[in-house]
């Protein structure tokens, strides 16, 4: 089925409940020919030309349509709006997935190294479901969380996104140069009118983690009313802090009993490190 | 955004150089014929074959590493509509005791069964097959054989194999081999030592296995897929099924380029037996999962040293213990550990060399065959040994090289001579020569390509860039004894020529070459290559090299036959010996120059053929303390790598590789270049990501977002300083083989330049993250 406006793709999904919904398909064919879904009927979403832009909505804030694709995502005039989804988009796998693989996609997915969710979750950004006579609004936190999934016969439209007007970051770590899955990665973004430091880390945990109280810490060591100037000091114990607070102990030890008593294991300490980095850099680029 | 047409006119101009005559013959650079339908996506590979009525074919795979099968129920699979088959090990020809036995066999050994027989050795171990009317149906009937399992404990250290027991009736050794030679006593001033890990790089060919077989109206079948040993295969396959060798006929066809053996043997002789069974053509092609599971990898290995030196640095004595992990089956195990221990030293004169190397059998997955196989882990370590022990006398890598360098003349620690051209000086110091790449500073920070990528989490300010040198060696063609021949026919008519030869093009570039050597003996422009396969004459393996020299001296010898026929009459029209003729830019010459006539007139209105064998001179197997001529002869090359390294991360980029290689001759300069890209590509990945996990047995990342492949942003620029081309007198053509060893030495020389750039040991490769950081 190839829907051309979302009214006909949600009541197309009414129709049929085993329908599965697809945008880019990068996803979803990975699992079709892994022989880990067999969809009876598809919806495509690709003729929905109102889900692949963005609009405006008084108040500062950016709704974006889950088809935008990460290649669109990445070109300048989005970067201006929303740097880090700009950053992570940049970074989400080889050209042509990016050129066809979506938001949407991206966070119904919601793959551990998904590189638009921590910065999403940093931007504290909620989405909208529709489904056939009516919408509801979901913090991603709560849709990535499994707290409020995505429901049979919901379809993902809408993302929204506080338009900060500062500086945000979106760091990655990979085993190459070329592109590949995140170990880890971090978001920043500076919130100047609450005077805030959001920052979220993927990769590391089934879901991206928000360090609050590194954040809080951190926020109160700028200088927000002058050249938000931070002590390096501050910068470099931040990243500590940030891993620590994102990565247990028991990272990668095969029983959580081995934590208890004999500190944190090797993985741990190695991925702190990594961790410890991304977000010092973060933090130091956001300041510059 | 290229077109295809501007990328194929672009392929025709850079062949053609817009109108100019193609290239023609040895020493130019003709294009591979099949450069353009692969750069085009328009060329057939085994998995587009097609044939009316097929079947489809799905296997069944063991998901322990080492159980006992206590029963398989195929019939829940059977009962499915549209299943036409399912086989076992029950299937095939019985053992010698009349049980079942999986019909093993092997590239040395024959242990390792087609389908398995009572117990399952290695994750992914094929257990039974089905064909069916629709590849969906085939998955699902296979998801349906109910296998009893008794999972038993898998032997996954090759340190334990020696202890456990036994997890094959061949038992868990595939070889010991100690090499004594010299004085056991002597020591040197410095003693340097390390312990030196190689991790399991997979080949991960992009054109996963693939195949078709039809059964004939002889009771015998015909299988079309990518195999690189036409013969080798049909032979064994043959074998497995209890059918003369000429009931099989295999047409090797859409090798996507390979640096290994091409499709297991289980997967031919498995759909070999579906078309036998069905009576119908059957079609398998493997997920990417299952091609991870299937072919072998390159051999893990634990490398302990000790070199002993003067206080100048010359070698005294080398001492090592060199294991090779084998995984569950034999395959080449054995040859890969001959070259392990022969090269255990290196390039390098040493007078005393003490080595035990063993090959073992774990419930991992099966080794065999990939580039400088043996050869490969060793270079890392005693490349890294020379470091040491560069550090440890205070001169710098490249000096204490050239100090121990072997030349031509000198003896390997077998006690055989090298006889063949031994630069390895000359390579040091072409490479070392090179100018070094500059630095990115003047460059403004957004053009920096930082370790870990454009948009990657790369900081200048943690970036240290490191040097690092190696020199490698390996031998080519077939070692110890093994009986090394190939045969062609070189056919003119009229104005082209055709080429029949079973060597299998698997990207090395054999059917170019065979256009140019009869190009060059024989003045036709026009060459066409047949297709491989096995009702041809025997050509053997498209492996270590040979083919340049095996092959190609068979294509040049029944060329050299059909050039005696043609100018036979000519000569004696004359009243002079044909030794007197020459063929130069397609005209005949007489020595005085008096006689002058074009190659298309002498043909024109004849066919002339030939066919003709070569056989290099014999070799013999390493006897119990090591010793023995054993390699017919040995390629040598040298690297120096430039390294990015951010020090806080982790990250590696190789920067630049530059290359000297000892080529004998340059046939085709341009091939060579891209062969010499080729090794680096791969020694790169092993060097810094390709690593096939397991845990307990179970492999961790059999996809390629899993096991990472280096993609164009991390391959160097290959910088060539110098192919060295003395001749290699008993060579065809005095060329040596040029694929394996730019392989076998990248990664020592990757891990060098690391080392240099962090100042941590590097012992194991590929280097981590963790292993790159200093902070
Ligand atoms: C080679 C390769 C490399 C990759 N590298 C990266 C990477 O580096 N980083 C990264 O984050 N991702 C990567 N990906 C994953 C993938 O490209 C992204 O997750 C992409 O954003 C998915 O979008 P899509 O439009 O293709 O989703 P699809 O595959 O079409 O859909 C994915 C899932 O989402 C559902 N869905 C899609 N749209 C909607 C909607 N509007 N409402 C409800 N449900 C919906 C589908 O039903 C399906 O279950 C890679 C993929 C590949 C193949």
């Amino acid at each position: 089925m190839l829907p051309a406006s979302l009214d006909e793709a949600v009541d197309a999904l009414a129709a049929a409940p085993a329908a599965v919904p697809v945008a880019g398909a990068t996803d979803l064919m990975e699992a079709v020919n892994a022989g880990r879904l067999r969809p009876a009927a598809l919806v495509g979403l690709g003729r929905i030309t109102e889900l692949r832009g963005w609009r405006y909505e008084d108040g500062g804030t950016a709704v974006l349509g889950a088809g935008l694709t990460h290649a669109r995502m990445d070109r300048p005039d989005f970067a201006a709006l929303i740097p880090a989804l700009a950053d992570a988009a940049r970074t989400a796998g080889p050209p042509q997935v990016r050129n066809v693989g979506t938001l949407g996609g991206n966070i119904v997915t919601a793959a551990p190294a998904g590189d638009t969710l921590p910065v999403l979750t940093a931007l504290e950004a909620t989405v909208t479901l529709a489904r056939s006579g009516g919408t509801r609004e979901v913090p991603v936190s709560h849709l990535l969380t499994g707290l409020d999934p995505v429901r049979p016969g919901e379809l993902l439209t809408w993302v929204r996104v506080p338009l900060l007007h500062a500086p945000q970051v979106f760091l990655k770590a990979t085993g190459r140069s070329g592109p590949a899955r995140a170990t880890a990665s971090v978001a920043l973004v500076l919130d100047p009118a609450r005077r805030a430091v959001r920052c979220a880390v993927g990769a590391v945990a089934p879901v991206p983690l928000r360090p609050l109280e590194a954040e809080a810490w951190v926020a109160g060591c700028i200088d927000w009313d002058g050249s938000r100037e931070i002590d390096p000091v501050a910068t470099a114990a931040f990243g500590e802090y940030v891993a620590a607070a994102c990565v247990p102990d028991n990272y990668g030890a095969e029983g959580a009993w081995e934590a208890v008593t004999e500190g944190p294991t090797a993985a741990a300490v190695r991925l702190r490190r990594t961790v410890s980095v991304l977000a010092r850099r973060a933090l130091g680029r956001a300041l510059k | 955004m290229t077109s295809p047409t501007d990328i194929g006119a672009a392929l025709q101009q850079d062949g053609g150089e817009g109108g100019a005559p193609e290239p023609f013959g040895l020493g130019s650079s003709p294009l591979r014929s099949d450069a353009l339908p692969k750069a085009l996506g328009i060329y057939p590979y085994a998995a587009d074959l097609w044939a009316e009525g097929l079947l489809w074919g799905a296997v069944l795979r063991s998901p322990h590493p080492h159980a006992r099968i206590r029963g398989i129920d195929t019939s829940a699979a059977l009962a499915l509509p549209g299943v036409h088959a399912v086989v076992t090990a029950a299937d095939l020809p019985p053992g010698p005791d009349g049980l079942p036995d999986g019909a093993p066999a092997g590239p040395i050994v024959a242990d390792r069964p087609v389908l398995a027989a009572g117990v399952v050795r290695h994750h992914g171990e094929p257990v039974a097959a089905v064909a069916a009317d629709h590849p969906d149906t085939a998955r699902l009937a296979v998801g349906l054989i109910a296998v009893d399992y008794e999972p038993l404990e898998a032997v996954t250290d090759p340190e334990q194999s020696f202890t456990a027991p036994p997890l094959h009736p061949d038992g868990n050794l595939f070889r010991h081999l100690p090499l004594r030679t010299g004085d056991p006593d002597a020591v040197g001033e410095i003693v340097v030592e390390g312990l030196y890990q190689v991790g399991r790089q997979d080949p991960a060919p992009l054109g996963a296995e693939a195949g078709l077989a039809v059964p004939r109206p002889d009771g015998g079948v015909e299988l079309h897929l990518s195999s690189t040993d036409p013969h080798g295969d049909r032979d064994r396959t043959a074998t497995c099924l209890g059918l003369e060798p000429d009931r099989v006929r295999l047409v090797a066809t859409g090798v996507p380029g390979a640096t290994t053996d091409r499709e297991d043997l289980s997967f031919q002789v498995t759909l070999a037996l579906l078309a036998l069974r069905t009576g119908r053509p059957v079609k398998m092609t493997l997920t990417r999962e299952e091609s991870f599971h299937t072919h072998t990898s390159r051999h893990p290995a634990l490398l302990r040293y000790r070199h002993h030196a003067d206080a100048e640095g010359t070698l005294v004595k080398v001492e090592a213990q060199i294991l090779l992990d084998g995984g569950a089956y034999a395959d080449v195990s054995a040859e890969a550990l001959a070259a392990a221990t022969a090269f255990s030293v290196g390039p390098y004169v040493c007078p005393n060399v003490f080595v035990d190397a063993w090959a073992v059998r774990t419930n991992n997955p099966p080794a065999g065959r990939m580039r400088g196989e043996g050869a490969l882990q060793t270079c890392f370590a005693y490349e890294s040994q020379l470091d040491q022990l560069a550090a440890r006398v205070g001169v710098d890598p490249v000096e204490i090289r050239r100090r121990n360098a072997m030349a031509t003349g000198d003896p390997l620690p077998t006690g055989q001579a090298v006889t063949c051209p031994a630069p390895v000086k000359a390579l040091l110091d072409a490479v070392a020569a090179e100018p070094l790449p500059a630095l990115p500073v003047d460059d403004p920070d957004a053009e920096w390509l930082l370790p870990g990528g454009p948009g990657g989490a790369g900081d200048p300010a943690a970036v240290r860039r490191g040097i690092g040198y190696a020199v490698g060696m390996v031998h080519m063609l077939g070692a110890e004894g093994e009986d090394e021949v190939s045969t062609a026919t070189v056919r003119v008519s009229g104005d082209h020529a055709t080429v029949i030869c079973a060597a299998v093009d698997a990207g090395q570039g054999f059917a170019t070459l065979a256009r140019q050597i009869v190009q060059t003996v024989l003045g036709v422009s026009e060459v066409y290559i047949a297709p491989a396969d096995s009702d041809q004459s025997i050509a053997g393996p498209s492996a270590r090299g040979r083919h340049t020299w095996v092959s190609g001296g068979a294509v040049e010898r029944a060329a050299l036959m059909v050039r005696h026929q043609l100018l036979q009459p000519i000569a004696a029209n004359f009243g002079m010996s044909v030794e007197l003729l020459q063929i130069a830019d397609g005209k005949i010459t007489s020595y005085d120059g008096v006689l002058g006539m074009p190659v298309a007139e002498a043909l024109e209105g004849k066919e002339l053929w030939a066919t003709a064998q070569c056989r290099p001179h014999p070799t013999e197997p390493l006897d119990e303390s090591g010793h023995g001529d054993a390699f017919v002869s040995i390629s040598f090359c040298a690297m120096r790598a430039v390294v990015d390294v951010d020090i806080e991360l982790g990250a590696v980029r190789v920067v630049e590789m530059t290359v000297a290689q000892d080529v004998g001759r340059a046939l085709n300069p341009r091939q060579i270049e891209d062969r010499i890209e080729a090794g680096v590509a791969q020694g790169v990945g092993l060097a810094l990501m390709e690593d096939l996990q397991t845990s307990g047995g179970v492999l961790l990342n059999p996809s390629l977002t899993g096991y990472r492949l280096p993609t164009s942003l991390d391959t160097p620029e290959v910088r060539i300083a110098a192919l060295l081309e003395e001749r290699d007198v008993v060579a065809t053509f005095g060329a040596k083989a040029v694929s394996a060893v730019p392989a076998v030495v990248a990664p020592a020389a990757v891990a060098a330049a690391v080392r240099a750039a962090t100042g941590l040991p590097v012992g194991r490769l590929p280097i981590r993250a963790e292993d790159a950081v200093t902070v």
